[in-house]
């Protein structure tokens, strides 16, 4: 039931501000890419319950997408080696812009737009170079590329926002793996591999580089997030013999040693060398960390470390903060609200689910 | 790193899933739905070899008490004994095994950074009178624990006969003991509740097509296993052959498990094939021809795998364990409602 004080707040809104928002939208809480099975592909948005609050077809299979601060506009990236983003206004699905990388680079499947929304970067390959840049758009011009920058290591994956007391940075989750589109996914440079997560102010200033101990060259460092204090929290994916064992997922607080979880717990075996996504709990004391391979989200202290659960969840890959815990999606279709030591099917689409659940903030 | 690993954590998190597990067990009578695959396949092959797991360990637990010499045969018989009954059941990675980390304990394995040989030697220097105890071993590294561990004490010269003498002894008769306990426990678990949580699909599993997808999960994780690890691990690369990296070959099991993994997978998939006679005739096929090669390798150690000429043999094996897999994915998952996993299969 409309409320007289909500009706005549809906109409000062949108009175004073006919500008298009996500409110339009009912407000997501997450963005999302899925294949329809008629073998179609969308993005979608989903409520903090895993409801569907709006779909519009994707031309190709997507990664992640970027979700503008106030406008209902959401940048899908193609899945890497991606030649385009489409730029959406996700109220009607209309296409508002292409992005191309320039000639020589192509896109990884992650960025994000400044809080005030002005810019959005995005991570890429300079594949002549083998070397990592972040694009940078101008938003304002129809999302004009006004340059880029070294994203401080090779094959930039993930990337998020941080605060940090000499402003905000780009945290870079460089995964170290060199790869060229001639030759597809193939990884050209795995005895090399220094995979590394780089700090970056906006204007590309290398500000810190985290790198793990050489035994752990290998360990791609591919997904970021970040608690409400600042704490990275870093997703790896290992390239080297299977059956080793060894730390997927870590911390890191700028200025301190990285503090690698659950190393030693034979329970990381069952993630079979593959982190997907990570989250932190809203109360920062957890971070919960996805493996489709084994079909598992394992649940760490953030004080301790230690494995504190293990949710099975077959083909589970996205995972975000939610308000009572994580939410999950799989490529079967489910979302599910993993709470303390419960997990709980919240909806169940008609749809596989793509890598990632994206929140909008 | 090697620092005390905290098991006591993990036991008091775990122990509400069990004191949940066993409510659910009591609040449903099993509603008696026939699920005819499912009966057939925890009656004649899960419980029986859980059952002959347990029981062959209680064998080893008991003659390590009396027989120390590790060259004695009825101590080796026992050990081969209890180690093929593990093999057997080395897929079913879920439930019982799973709870406060049973299976990691009884087989840590692969070890590639060596955990295992470090942790038993530390415990030969440290001589502690606690790690003789059923409970001072259960909170001891894994790495030192379970049946790849022993296979050091038995088989390995520099433990059969490690000083002190009157110390290794009592520590292979506690960590076989440890063996019995935890596979009696897990024997427990699937007699007492697990099987019949599979039966009835009213609590943990929510109807019968989980329970169906579960023991799915569980032949590609025995075929993975077999393929990636018990062969890929040794395979190696040609120009780097790792054959010290194979499974048990101190004891000279590593083909012997290969078998003993296809011979348990097979009737696995045969009953998940539901009747289906025709995909039944394929499958057997399909296991047929790794079975046999597997068994005339006449190579227990896999050393043939920096053999040129014995390689091609294994690389052979390993693709008709690879096709087995195919086969499985294509045929026999759509029937169970399992696709290929759509982020599983991709990664980025």
């Amino acid at each position: 039931m409309t409320s007289r004080r909500g009706f005549l707040a809906g109409l000062l809104a949108s009175s004073l501000a006919p500008t298009p928002s996500w409110a339009d939208l009912g407000r997501p809480a997450f963005l999302t890419a899925a294949k329809d099975p008629d073998g179609s592909y969308l993005l979608a948005g989903l409520s903090e319950a895993g409801a569907i609050q709006f779909t519009c077809p994707l031309p190709g299979r997507g990664h992640a997408a970027a979700a503008h601060p106030t406008r209902p506009e959401a940048v899908a990236f193609a899945r890497r080696p991606g030649r385009f983003a489409d730029v959406i206004d996700c109220r009607n699905g209309t296409p508002l812009a292409r992005l191309e990388p320039p000639q020589g680079h192509h896109f990884y499947g992650h960025g994000l737009f400044t809080p005030d929304g002005s810019r959005l970067f995005t991570t890429e390959n300079d594949y002549e170079n083998g070397r990592g840049r972040i694009g940078i758009w101008e938003v304002a011009r129809g999302y004009r590329r006004i340059g880029s920058f070294d994203s401080g290591g090779v094959g930039p994956h993930d990337m998020l926002l941080r605060q940090s007391q000499s402003g905000p940075q780009l945290a870079i989750a460089n995964g170290g793996i060199e790869t060229h589109p001639d030759s597809g996914r193939a990884k050209l440079n795995l005895p090399q591999m220094r995979p590394n997560l780089s700090l970056l102010s906006l204007d590309g200033q290398v500000q810190e580089v985290m790198e793990l101990a050489p035994e752990l060259h290998l360990n791609s460092i591919r997904h970021l997030a970040i608690s409400s204090q600042g704490i990275l929290g870093f997703a790896m994916q290992w390239q080297g013999d299977p059956g080793a064992d060894l730390p997927l997922l870590g911390l890191y607080e700028p200025g301190t040693p990285p503090d690698l979880l659950a190393e030693g717990d034979p329970r990381l075996r069952n993630m079979r060398g593959y982190g997907g996504s990570v989250a932190f709990s809203p109360d920062d004391l957890t971070i919960g960390v996805t493996s489709p391979r084994g079909g598992v989200v394992q649940v760490m202290e953030t004080r301790s470390g230690h494995i504190i659960k293990e949710h099975a969840l077959r083909d589970v890959c996205g995972l975000a903060t939610a308000r009572s815990g994580f939410i999950a999606s799989t490529g079967l279709g489910a979302i599910a609200a993993l709470t303390g030591h419960t997990a709980k099917q919240l909806r169940h689409h008609d749809l596989a689910w793509d890598n990632h659940l994206v929140p909008l903030t | 790193m090697t620092g005390p690993p905290s098991y006591v954590f993990w036991k008091a998190s775990d122990l509400k899933h069990i004191i949940f597990a066993l409510a659910i067990g009591a609040a449903f009578t099993p509603s008696l739905v026939r699920a005819d695959i499912v009966d057939e396949i925890l009656d004649d092959q899960v419980l029986p070899a859980m059952q002959a797991l347990a029981e062959s360990s209680e064998d080893l637990a008991q003659i390590a008490q009396t027989i120390c010499r590790p060259g004695a045969s009825p101590l080796r018989d026992a050990y081969h004994q209890a180690f093929d009954a593990w093999v057997r059941v080395s897929h079913l990675r879920f439930g019982p095994t799973e709870t406060n980390n049973r299976a990691f304990a009884l087989a840590f394995w692969p070890d590639s950074r060596g955990k295992t040989p470090k942790t038993l030697a530390k415990h030969l220097r440290s001589a502690d009178p606690a790690l003789l105890t059923p409970e001072g071993i259960a909170q001891s590294s894994i790495a030192g624990r379970g049946f790849y561990a022993l296979e050091f004490m038995y088989f390995d010269q520099n433990f059969t006969s490690a000083k002190p003498h009157e110390y290794r002894c009592a520590l292979t008769a506690a960590m076989a003991q440890d063996i019995a306990v935890n596979t009696a426990a897990i024997h427990r678990d699937w007699q007492d509740s697990y099987a019949d949580q599979m039966r009835s699909a009213s609590g943990r599993y929510q109807d019968e097509t989980e329970v169906k997808q579960e023991l799915y999960k569980s032949l590609n994780t025995g075929l993975q296993l077999l393929a990636d690890m018990r062969l890929g691990r040794p395979l190696g690369s040609f120009d780097k052959p790792r054959p010290k990296r194979a499974e048990a070959w101190r004891s000279g099991r590593s083909q012997h498990h290969i078998v003993l993994a296809l011979q348990s997978l097979q009737p696995l998939a045969i009953a998940l094939a539901d009747g289906d006679q025709d995909l039944i005739a394929r499958l057997e096929t399909a296991f047929q021809k790794p079975i046999l090669r597997a068994l005339r390798l006449d190579d227990p150690r896999l050393a043939g795998v920096a053999d040129p000429a014995n390689r091609f043999r294994l690389e052979a094996l390993q693709q008709e364990v690879n096709d087995l897999r195919a086969l499985i994915e294509s045929d026999l998952g759509p029937s169970l409602g399992v696709l290929a996993g759509f982020n599983s299969l991709d990664g980025d």
